[in-house]
């Protein structure tokens, strides 16, 4: 039953649709006309609102999780601590919403993860121009956004792909919102195609778990739970073909999602032709949410056929079969991007490469220890913030060099570093945090993405690992070699806009002190275990 | 107790580490245009450090032994991972040559005119890391830091370096790096392997509980790691390439210190958590080990290029080291610490005269094109010849006790090796004559270097202080040997337990 105590649970959600309704119905008393200028003011008071909205909704929702402050239980009752008791009332820790939605520490981690990454995208939106409609744009992120949450919370088939199709639609739209450019176009059909695709093949494997669930019930008792991930679990104990059918196509349409190789083909295209904001947000946010879903969808509908990835002993189950696609994707991802040119293809690569670590934390579901597991949870949680941070940081960088250079290649960067010295250090710092180098928050991640990995006796992906990172180091000096070394092809000052500097220093600030003190988090992180499992 | 009596209650160690990075965070705020306020800065933050490590050096009492200094704090406890620093015999002799190198490369850094600051900041921070490193006994923090010594080098030699600058620096670095990731398996091999679940060296060493397979499997990775840095064939070929592209001041860094960072994190992550790995391992490399002093040494007698001679000559020098690692007894690893030190400080006082006060006035380092460079700067040859002695083993100077003990060491453990490698000693003698001659006696060639510009007072402290600590260790060696003995004994000591262990 739906309570009215329910709703400060999913008070964030709420407020990203009333945010996303208030973007769009706030423009209509703009002032409308066809000059640019007037354009602007649209553009500028869309913007403003979103970034503004979607920050106090993170804060709101920070509050609520309870991270930073929890209100004691011998607080005195005056209106602001009831007003704060009340919003942590629908903090972590409590059973699933109506058995569809849990509102667990995973669901508020990646609540944050997600609403911060919208926030940082939305600065980097500030000074973009949207050609047409802008409050459409920023809505768009906004719907996305919240579909994402769903996605994280969904603990029900249904929602599950309701959620998956709340985060895509809007998303492909967003990719091809310069239609005009053949390449945009381009971009925004692919996705389309690719994403309805992988939709059409995560629900062919849902299909089959609620056939299974509803063939082991044998057509007694209610059946209106039977879609629930956990009733899935409990009814295929035994397990089978059909089983392992369904887990394989649901982990195909993820896969498409979070784009690891043999599903990856779509995602340089789309990186390369969107425009580079909506990269920064489909590269992050969009696939955080891919692996957090596959991440709950698997530990908790398919504990059974978790198996192992032990090299020697009795490989089977998701686990060595996600082994396999980190291995597929770890050295496809980082040779392939080694020829690029461009470098939002090249961070498009980059970012193939990025999720195949992120598997390896998956990986670690196999160790038999409950602590290892949690462990390995903690390791992805982690690598998927510091991702999340790296690559708005990255590609928000790559949006100022091409506003005011005109293109995104990597000769395009030369000398960036004469021409704007603080936007090449920040640059700087994104990408040797992509590479894994102290003491950023990318070399901490790395490091405990395979110590998991190897504790979990999947040490031989884990030596394979660290040698594509040596490969990918090549391509990252690459970079960093065009905008230190080389000289620039005018000596003329690059001026970034104001919000993607300020979104940039956000997240180097907080690469570097999650790099440094990443206890900051990971004690919160590791909350994640106790209630995923629900 | 030691020379002199150091309060307790202060972190020497994080302050001589900190030193460094406090001047990269001030001089990126300092203004564009205040060159000469960045080079006070960053050479009066290196001389701190140097006082510091000097501080600690005396501060340290060679009757307690062991680990001094000691500073531990939790960093990430659920994985074992803390941030624990302290030092012994190896790791002083280590700090105060870091010391002496970085204080006179800053000396040597004053002529830098483009994009001033960024080099003090990359600067710096590389010897933050290096700093780090030779302090950290925690092998996670070791690699933090170690990492951070080496990327800033690819920045520095891209950026500022000469000859073939792009090519050496991105070599360089790729095969840093790769050492690097042989070395992360070593580390991951040791903290599940031994199954303490800690990264503390100290509590990793005491108790080696690693099973000898184990140890045979991931010695190699963690050993090799550690020998791409030291310079170890077939992994040198960066060296050469990179100190000849590289700027003085950081070819001063990167000979005299960073190579030694790799000695040292072979001795002391390798040979010292892996006894019985290191047992079956070490012969091989001591065999591979001759390739370096021999070959190293005969491709130096056959470049025309001053740095490219310097740079095969580190190559000979460290596959010395690396041998004396190999030998791994009392005696040799005495002497590889004393080479590390010794060549770290010839190496300076080389790169110095021929990067800085050569190349900088007559921008040619071929040999046949200078000449009766003597003449002209007198001061200069007088340095490269005190370096050129050292490099030989002229007794007197560092380099004779630590050759000499490197070759005492291994005639007792390999006594053929130590026969083939003592080859190189007449040809570093040839090729180091054939330098001078060539440089500095030969006729003047070019007119124009009746010429040049005279040497600044930079140049004339920091050769100075090398040449002077080259001379002062080679009359009074005990100043380093006692504590450096005492330092490598326990290391010597685990290498021989498992000998008798292993004989029956």
């Amino acid at each position: 039953m739906f309570q009215i105590t329910d709703v400060p649970r999913i008070l964030p959600e709420i407020l990203l649709l009333v945010l996303a309704l208030l973007v769009l119905g706030s423009d209509i008393f703009e002032r409308w006309a066809n000059t640019d200028a007037a354009r602007l003011e649209r553009v500028r008071a869309s913007a403003q609102l979103t970034a503004i909205g979607l920050g106090m909704i993170f804060l709101i929702a920070l509050v609520q999780s309870g991270y930073v402050y929890k209100l004691p239980e011998t607080a005195p009752t005056n209106f602001f601590t009831n007003i704060l008791h009340n919003l942590q009332s629908g903090g972590p820790g409590q059973r699933p919403i109506i058995g569809v939605f849990a509102t667990d520490d995973l669901t508020m981690i990646s609540r944050l993860t997600f609403i911060g990454a919208a926030f940082l995208t939305s600065l980097l939106c500030l000074d973009y121009h949207p050609t047409s409609n802008p409050a459409e744009f920023y809505a768009l992120i906004i719907f996305s956004t919240m579909g994402m949450c769903l996605m994280a919370g969904a603990t029900e088939l249904v929602l599950i792909f309701l959620g998956v199709e709340m985060t895509s639609i809007p998303l492909y739209i967003l990719a091809g919102y310069f239609h005009g450019e053949a390449r945009a176009s381009e971009a925004g059909m692919k996705y389309f195609l690719f994403g309805a695709m992988s939709s059409g093949i995560l629900l062919y494997g849902m299909s089959l778990a609620y056939g299974f669930a509803a063939s082991a019930m044998g057509g007694n008792g209610v059946a209106n739970d039977l879609t629930q991930l956990s009733k899935i679990a409990e009814l295929s104990r035994q397990g089978g073909p059909l089983l392992t059918l369904s887990m394989v196509l649901i982990i195909a349409g993820a896969g498409y999602k979070v784009a690891v190789v043999p599903f990856h083909g779509w995602s340089p295209d789309v990186y390369q032709g969107a425009p580079t904001p909506v990269t920064a947000f489909i590269s992050t946010a969009s696939k955080a949410a891919g692996f957090i879903l596959l991440f709950r969808l698997l530990t908790v509908a398919y504990p059974s056929l978790a198996g192992s990835a032990i090299l020697n002993a009795n490989l089977g189950g998701w686990t060595s079969l996600l082994a396999f696609l980190a291995l597929l994707t770890l050295i496809v991802g980082n040779l392939a991007a080694l020829p690029q040119t461009n470098a939002k293809r090249l961070l498009a690569y980059s970012s193939i490469a990025q999720a195949g670590f992120i598997l390896l934390g998956l990986v670690a579901w196999a160790a038999p220890q409950a602590f290892d597991r949690s462990q390995g949870t903690a390791a992805l949680l982690y690598y998927l913030v510091v991702y999340t941070l790296t690559n708005i940081g990255g590609f928000g960088a790559l949006a100022a060099i091409s506003m005011a250079v005109g293109g995104d290649d990597i000769s395009d960067l030369n000398g960036l570093a004469r021409r704007n010295l603080p936007l090449a250090v920040l640059f700087a710092f994104c990408i040797l945090s992509l590479a894994g180098v102290p003491p950023l928050a990318g070399f901490f991640a790395k490091f405990y993405i395979f110590m998991v990995a190897w504790q979990t006796g999947a040490w031989w992906i884990v030596i394979i690992a660290l040698f594509t990172t040596i490969v990918s180091l090549y391509y990252y000096l690459g970079m960093l070699k065009a905008m230190f070394i080389t000289a620039p092809a005018s000596e003329e000052p690059l001026v970034a806009p104001v919000g993607i500097m300020s979104a940039l220093s956000i997240s180097v600030l907080g690469l570097v002190i999650l790099g440094i003190f990443p206890n900051l988090i990971l004690g919160i992180i590791s909350r994640v275990q106790a209630v995923a499992g629900i | 107790m030691g020379l002199i009596t150091l309060p307790t209650s202060i972190p020497w160690l994080s302050l001589t580490w900190l030193s460094l990075l406090a001047p990269t965070l001030l001089i990126a705020v300092i203004p564009g245009g205040q060159r000469q306020l960045m080079r006070l800065v960053g050479t009066g933050f290196a001389f701190l450090s140097l006082v510091l490590s000097v501080l600690v050096f005396l501060g340290y009492s060679p009757a307690i032994g062991g680990f001094q200094f000691v500073e531990r704090l939790d960093w990430i406890p659920q994985l074992g991972v803390s941030y624990l620093l302290g030092v012994d015999g190896i790791s002083l002799a280590m700090l105060v040559l870091n010391g002496v190198v970085i204080f006179t490369g800053a000396l040597m850094s004053w002529n830098i005119e483009n994009r001033t600051k960024e080099y003090w900041v990359l600067l710096l921070l590389l010897t933050t890391g290096v700093y780090g490193v030779f302090v950290s006994l925690d092998m996670f923090l070791f690699f933090v830091f170690y990492e951070l010594a080496v990327l800033p080098m690819y920045l520095l030699i891209g950026i500022w370096g000469s000859t073939r600058k792009e090519y050496g620096a991105m070599k360089l670095t790729m095969f840093l790096m790769a050492g690097s990731a042989l070395a992360i398996i070593g580390m991951l091999a040791i903290y599940f392997g031994s199954g303490l679940r800690t990264f503390d060296m100290i509590v990793l060493a005491r108790n080696v509980t690693m099973s000898g397979d184990l140890q045979r499997i991931f010695f190699p990775p963690l050993f090799l790691g550690f020998a791409v840095l030291a310079g170890m064939f077939p992994f040198h070929t960066w060296s050469p390439t990179g100190h000849v592209a590289a700027p003085t001041a950081v070819s001063m860094l990167h000979a005299g210190v960073l190579m030694k960072l790799g000695a040292y994190g072979c001795l002391r992550a390798a040979m010292w958590l892996m006894p019985s790995g290191a047992h079956d391992w070490l012969p091989i490399f001591a065999v591979m080990t001759i390739l370096n002093v021999v070959y190293g040494a005969t491709i130096a007698m056959a470049q025309r290029d001053a740095k490219y001679i310097i740079g095969y000559s580190s190559v000979s020098h460290m596959g010395l080291v690396m041998m004396a690692l190999a030998t791994g007894t009392q005696i040799a690893l005495m002497g590889a610490v004393l080479q590390m030190f010794a060549h770290g400080v010839m190496t300076a006082l080389f790169f110095s005269v021929v990067g800085r006060m050569v190349y900088e006035r007559t921008h040619t380092r071929q040999l046949p094109e200078l000449g009766g460079l003597g003449k002209v700067m007198p001061f200069a040859a007088v340095m490269f010849i005190l370096g050129g002695l050292s490099s030989m083993g002229m007794p007197g100077f560092a380099g004779f006790w630590a050759e000499f003990n490197i070759f005492i060491g291994v005639w007792e453990k390999y006594p053929l090796i130590a026969v083939i490698a003592a080859v190189s000693i007449p040809i570093t003698g040839a090729y180091i004559l054939r330098a001078v001659y060539a440089v500095f006696f030969d006729e003047v060639k070019n007119p124009e270097f009746l010429h040049l510009p005279k040497l600044t007072w930079q140049e004339y402290t920091g050769a100075s202080i090398l040449a002077a600590i080259l001379i002062a260790v080679g009359l009074y060696p005990s100043v380093l040997t006692e504590v450096i003995s005492q330092g490598v004994s326990p290391i010597a000591q685990q290498l021989n337990d498992v000998i008798v262990a292993v004989r029956p």
